[in-house]
């Protein structure tokens, strides 16, 4: 009888989890505006938060430029940026804050079963927000290193089941994506390209479980891929760079 | 013959303008100039007056008249003094939502209209799109919300349906919601020295001449998000013909000049002489008839275009048929005397409504013609053209080859949107053709500012090609720059 | 009396003297903030803001040029210096503000619990809360709704609405020479304060509903001056949320103030009290209902409190005080030493504030103009009110046609009391005077008092009821063809000496 009533509640939940995954939620519902001049963080924060309590869905944005500072992914929750739809970086340096050590347009720590897919877009402004970021140390007001006030393009750290898909990444100021301490995470059809700043590195992930990057495109002027700590069950296939190498993982 | 239609057309229209001659101060009918109290009716009630009147102008002077939609009628014109706005509310229903097209100027079947002087028209077209999506949001606007913006009754700027003698002259247009002026099935009309501004919001078209005939566009200046100008054909039964395009610059975040994309009907006759493109994110010059319509004797003389991510792209395709309509037809093009710089950048960056990064990768696109199967494009003559590209395509990012198998995979797309991009990577950087007939290439220089693995040209399905004093620089040399295939009728000269 | 004012006074100067140490200046466009009135910069200022804070405090100092910007914190030891031609502007986002729990509140410009701050310069706050507040409105009607607001009278609750400013628990507080224009709730807020010092600033708060003018709520050691409040609601507000604080030793000198509610007002929520304020040189024009309401209605202790010097020109009611019992949980409440005196007023015919936006709304009628009026409770008395050279001008005309509430016992007693009513001059509808009205109290004086009333009445001036106590010297009324009318009426009333 216990038994069957867990069985029951389990197969609900279950089934509750996968209807309310489907639930999609237009960005435009929490007044995000796709003009590339309003910086829609707060929006945006407030359909992440909003999605996420009520069980998690999706998150879509449709063809456009959407200006941001830092987003906080919060669990179940998905981004989908279809064809077109650029999430822009703001160039302001105090718009970004961290995961883990590294600020980031999306951040995450402590999340599960998190994505963001799709066709679309997310640009760094890197040299903009460089230089922004450079004049703040030279004045004394910014009391980090270039390195630690540069912003990725996303930053994720203890989450679990992740999913980064299909969408072009571009131009951050910083690297392009670090991934630490995670568990279960997907990279797969990434197009990156990050030529407008220096050593600005593609990959980098440590102490993770379950990595897996397949068919993706690295022109980044650092290293495409550059794991640190450990981390097991790795799995790195289809993925190049301009001269055509292919990546692996370093052991 | 067109030519003597035109100068009747212009005595006809110069006599019209002597012929209404009264004038009205808009403070007359009570239109206030403080730009916060609503005058629809009021200017309503002035052009209702003076048309019954037997017409004259409608005077507005320094200030800022808010307005809903304006009816047009017979034998009125509005003349906006310098400083004198016509400015858009931002109340949706403030508009003739429930009409198709619906506009902030609106006439059907109205003779004899102008809109003339120095002054603006603002759509405020932004501000009406967020208030319109509020409604929309809220259950009362009913909209589908495609692409997550209004997708239906935007309201546009001037719409004009089966008009005769109109005159739109020296104003600024700027900011509408949807596109900025559509002349659709209008004939014996005249724009002359106008300024679009126009980048507020989604679909801002700058100027679209639909389903028109004898038209003159003269020493415009037309920056908008969406194509900025740009001829339709609606009506199958109906097309643009005696069009001309002299002396204008165009900015966009679309294509710079553009046939389509609807195009039931057709294009005939349209003279497009001495214009500038700059900073457009897709073609400098599209033509495309995706939808049955027939295109013919098109002339593109003297076109400079700067920083426009493509430069020419001919297309036929096979979209909206119909039933019992049979594929559309492109012959008789002939594009002379023409310069451009395509980018390695995104040539719109930093616009707010940049037109869309597209699924990538994808190296830079050649111009291209593209027929479908069974439908060649016929009798394009590119006659003194230099077109300069960056190079530096990588077939690590993104490859077609020239072996057979690369060049069949290209797919036909008979019914995809047509886009220079939409074939994604194609094998050429400087020109792709495929199925074309009798194409003429004279005169032609191909520059790439970097090595790309592919070469200048490819000829997929060609029959009949004369090339004559081609030439190609791309740096490194020593490459084979002409690939043909399954190309029969080729002329190569000098 | 006197000792409260020379204390005040003393206070004042060393207020002056506190804000003399925040030295070092910062260019908040050195943080990147960008002047371009589109550009968000929340994040930047309150970067600047908590950069100074941990560096020794400082100005930070906004040069000409319009900053968008959301919610930010004031933090200990920092001043915001807005240049003549700097204006903070509110982000039209309402989601761009933050709920402040322990405000409860939204505002663009928060302080809890810091020392040592201010708003200065000739520069503007603009909240842009008209688009702000029907920006929320819009949010809440597509079902998008954080608040769970239930959007009473057709517009977000007020908590729900940011204002300009909102300041808690703070102490050393100066706002000096600047314009506050357009919150989309109440204007500024000052709740459990001390030494709060504000002086010639300009206020233009009528965009939105409730837009208040100040709001001095149990703060400690406050002076007002040389200011200008033009507001779609109370003007001069002191109010008191808490039970376990007043408002005391609160100076307001030369202020001028036009509002669509009352000019000065103590309440609505008046939970604590209001204790030893001087109020001087005060001017009140086109306002909608009371010069001075001073309301006890939730437990307020009122007392000691001096108004010197009013004038008060088209202005709907002059003075109002009142004892209710609403939300008094069982406090007691006390209004007493009252003196107000050197007034000039004008009371109009027509409305007082018609043709602004939001104008104070019509009430029920019919009603004649109404007379100024103390009105205390059966068993709340309010005591010893002192009126010294007064002149109030009323349109008289009052036409027992349109509405009638005579002298007779049964008309006088059939007033209603109404304890937990909103407290506003015109909520007994019809009263029996057309200059005065006082009920329940025990010791008025009256002294070189001047009631006119331009066309000829039907009421007498001043009615008195249940009056216990009072003095009548150098009274005078003017009032058309009024020839052997009895103008002072008493009833119920004892210990009454007129001279």
């Amino acid at each position: 009888m216990n038994k069957l009533k867990f069985i029951a509640l389990a197969l609900a939940s279950v089934c509750t989890l996968s209807l309310s995954a489907q639930v999609t939620y237009k960005a435009s519902y929490f007044g995000v505006k796709s003009d590339g001049s309003t910086l829609n963080t707060r929006s945006i924060q407030k359909a992440i938060d909003h999605i996420s309590e009520q069980g998690g869905g999706t998150l879509e944005f449709y063809v456009g430029r959407y200006l941001t500072g830092t987003l906080n992914l919060k669990s179940n929750v998905t981004i989908q940026l279809h064809e077109g739809a650029v999430l822009v970086g703001v160039t302001f340096p105090y718009d970004y804050t961290a995961a883990g050590d590294t600020k980031a347009i999306i951040c995450a720590e402590g999340q599960e079963n998190i994505a963001v897919i799709g066709k679309g877009v997310i640009q760094g402004q890197g040299t903009l927000l460089l230089g922004n970021v450079q004049t703040q140390i030279n004045k004394g007001n910014l009391k980090e290193s270039v390195a630690q006030a540069s912003p990725a393009l996303i930053s994720l750290k203890n989450c679990s089941n992740v999913k980064i898909e299909g969408i072009n990444l571009q131009n951050p100021c910083g690297n392009v994506m670090v991934y630490s301490d995670c568990k279960d995470v997907t990279l797969s059809n990434l197009a990156v390209t990050s030529r407008q700043t220096a050593n600005s590195q593609g990959v980098i992930f440590s102490g993770c479980t379950g990595f897996s990057m397949t068919d993706c495109y690295f022109d980044t002027t650092g290293d495409a891929l550059a794991s640190a700590g450990t981390s097991t069950n790795v799995n790195i296939s289809g993925c190049k760079t301009p001269n055509g190498k292919q990546l692996k993982a370093k052991k | 013959m067109n030519k003597r239609n035109l100068a009747a057309l212009l005595l006809g229209l110069l006599c019209l303008t002597q012929v209404s001659a009264k004038d009205y101060n808009a403070s007359l009918f009570g239109i206030k100039s403080n730009g916060t109290t609503l005058n629809t009716t009021a200017i309503q009630k002035a052009i209702d007056y003076i048309s019954e009147k037997g017409g004259g102008t409608l005077q507005f002077y320094v200030g800022r008249y808010l307005t809903g939609t304006l009816f047009l009628k017979p034998n009125v014109t509005i003349n906006l003094n310098e400083g004198a706005v016509l400015v858009g509310s931002t109340n949706p229903y403030d508009y003739n939502l429930e009409t198709p097209y619906c506009a902030l100027i609106y006439a059907k079947e109205v003779d004899n209209i102008a809109i003339t002087g120095k002054g603006v028209i603002d759509g405020q077209g932004r501000a009406l799109a967020y208030n319109m999506m509020d409604q929309i949001h809220q259950g009362i606007l009913d909209d589908d919300l495609k692409y997550d913006r209004p997708s239906r009754r935007r309201p546009r700027g001037i719409y004009l349906r089966e008009c005769d003698n109109v005159k739109i002259q020296g104003i600024l247009i700027k900011n509408t919601c949807d596109w900025v002026q559509t002349y659709d099935q209008c004939s014996n009309i005249v724009l002359d020295g106008i300024t679009v501004d126009s980048k507020a919001y989604w679909n801002n078209d700058g100027l679209d001449i639909v389903d028109c005939k004898d038209m003159k566009v003269l020493n415009s200046f037309i920056d908008a998000t969406d194509d900025a100008i740009c001829l339709k054909s609606h009506d199958a039964n109906s097309r643009c013909e005696n069009i001309e395009i002299r002396n204008c610059v165009a900015r966009s975040s679309a294509s710079g000049i553009k046939f389509g994309t609807v195009s039931a009907g057709g294009y005939k006759n349209i003279r497009i002489i001495n214009n500038k493109v700059y900073d457009t994110y897709r073609s400098a010059i599209t033509i495309a008839t995706p939808d049955g319509g027939q295109v013919e004797d098109i002339l593109v003389d003297s076109l400079y275009a700067y920083n426009t991510g493509n430069a020419i792209y001919l297309r036929i395709g096979k979209r909206w048929m119909g039933e019992g309509r049979s594929v559309g037809t492109l012959k008789n093009v002939t594009i002379q005397n023409m310069y451009c710089e395509i980018p390695a950048t995104k040539p719109d960056a930093g616009y707010d409504y940049e037109g869309p990064i597209e699924d990538l990768p994808r190296n830079i696109s050649p111009a291209s013609i593209v027929g479908l199967e069974g439908h060649d494009i016929e009798n394009v003559t590119l006659r003194n053209i230099e077109l300069v590209y960056p190079g530096g395509g990588n077939p690590n990012y993104a490859y077609c080859g020239l072996k057979p198998a690369d060049l069949d995979a290209i797919p036909e797309q008979a019914d995809r949107y047509p886009e220079f991009s939409q074939f994604k990577e194609l094998p050429a950087w400087g020109l792709y053709v495929r199925h074309a007939k009798n194409l003429t290439l004279e005169n032609i220089t191909f520059k790439a500012l970097a090595r790309d693995y592919r070469p200048a040209m490819v000829l997929q399905q060609v029959d009949g090609a004369l090339l004559e004093d081609i030439t190609y620089i791309e740096p490194g040399g020593g490459k084979k720059q002409l690939h043909t295939y399954k190309t029969t009728g080729l002329v190569q000269k000098k | 009396m006197k000792a409260s004012m020379t204390k005040l006074l003393s206070l004042a100067v060393a207020l002056l003297a506190t804000f003399q140490l925040s030295a070092k200046d910062y260019d908040v466009q050195d943080f990147g903030a960008v002047a371009d009135g589109i550009a968000l910069n929340t994040n930047t200022i309150q970067y600047a803001i908590d950069f100074i804070h941990e560096n020794g405090g400082g100005r930070l100092v906004f040069h000409a040029g319009s900053y968008v910007t959301g919610s930010i914190y004031l933090k200990s030891n920092v001043t915001i210096h807005l240049e003549r031609g700097a204006t903070l502007l509110g982000s039209t986002n309402p989601l761009d503000y933050t709920y402040e729990k322990i405000c409860a509140w939204h505002s663009l410009i928060f302080a809890i619990k810091q020392e040592n701050i201010g708003i200065t310069g000739q520069g503007v706050i603009n909240g842009r809360g008209f688009i702000t507040a029907n920006n929320r409105l819009n949010l809440i009607h597509r079902g998008y709704n954080p608040g769970n607001d239930l959007i009473t009278l057709d517009r977000p609750r007020e908590w729900n609405r940011p204002q300009n400013i909102y300041f808690r628990e703070c102490k050393n507080i100066t706002i000096k020479d600047i314009t506050l224009r357009d919150p989309a709730s109440w204007n500024q807020t000052y709740d459990q304060c001390q030494n709060l010092y504000v002086d010639n600033i300009y206020v233009d708060s009528k965009s939105y509903w409730n837009n208040d003018g100040i709001d001095i709520v149990d703060c400690k050691d406050v002076v007002i001056k040389n200011s200008f409040f033009d507001a779609a609601d109370d003007v001069l507000c002191l109010k008191s949320h808490s039970f376990e604080h007043m408002c005391e030793n609160v100076l307001i000198d030369n202020c001028v103030g036009r509002s669509s509610a009352n000019g000065l007002k103590f309440g609505t929520v008046s939970r604590g009290g209001f204790k030893n304020i001087t109020v001087t040189n005060m001017t009140i024009y086109d306002t909608y209902r009371s010069a001075i309401t001073f309301a006890a209605v939730d437990g307020a202790h009122i007392e000691n409190i001096l108004v010197d010097g009013v004038r008060s020109i088209n202005t709907g009611n002059v003075i109002y005080l009142r004892i209710g019992n609403r939300w008094s949980r069982g406090k007691e409440p006390v209004m007493k030493d009252i003196t107000i005196k050197n007034v000039y007023a004008e009371v109009p015919f027509h409305k007082a504030d018609a043709g602004y936006n939001y104008e104070g709304p019509i009430e029920d009628l019919p009603r004649n103009i109404s007379p100024a009026s103390i009105v205390g409770l059966p068993e709340y008395k309010i005591e010893n009110v002192t009126l010294e050279n007064v002149e109030i001008v009323y349109p008289g005309a009052g036409n027992p046609y349109y509405a009638k509430v005579g002298l007779t016992p049964e008309e006088l007693d059939g007033i209603p009391e109404q304890p937990d009513r909103y407290p506003e001059f015109s909520q007994f509808k019809e009263l029996p005077a057309w200059g005065m009205y006082i009920r329940h109290a025990n010791g008025i004086h009256f002294k070189n008092v001047t009631f006119k009333a331009l066309a000829s009445d039907y009421r007498p001036a001043i009615v008195l009821d249940d009056v216990n106590g009072g003095t009548f010297e150098g009274m005078q009324y003017i009032e058309p063809n009024s020839e052997g009318k009895n103008q002072l009426f008493d009833y119920k009333s004892q210990n009454i000496e007129i001279k």
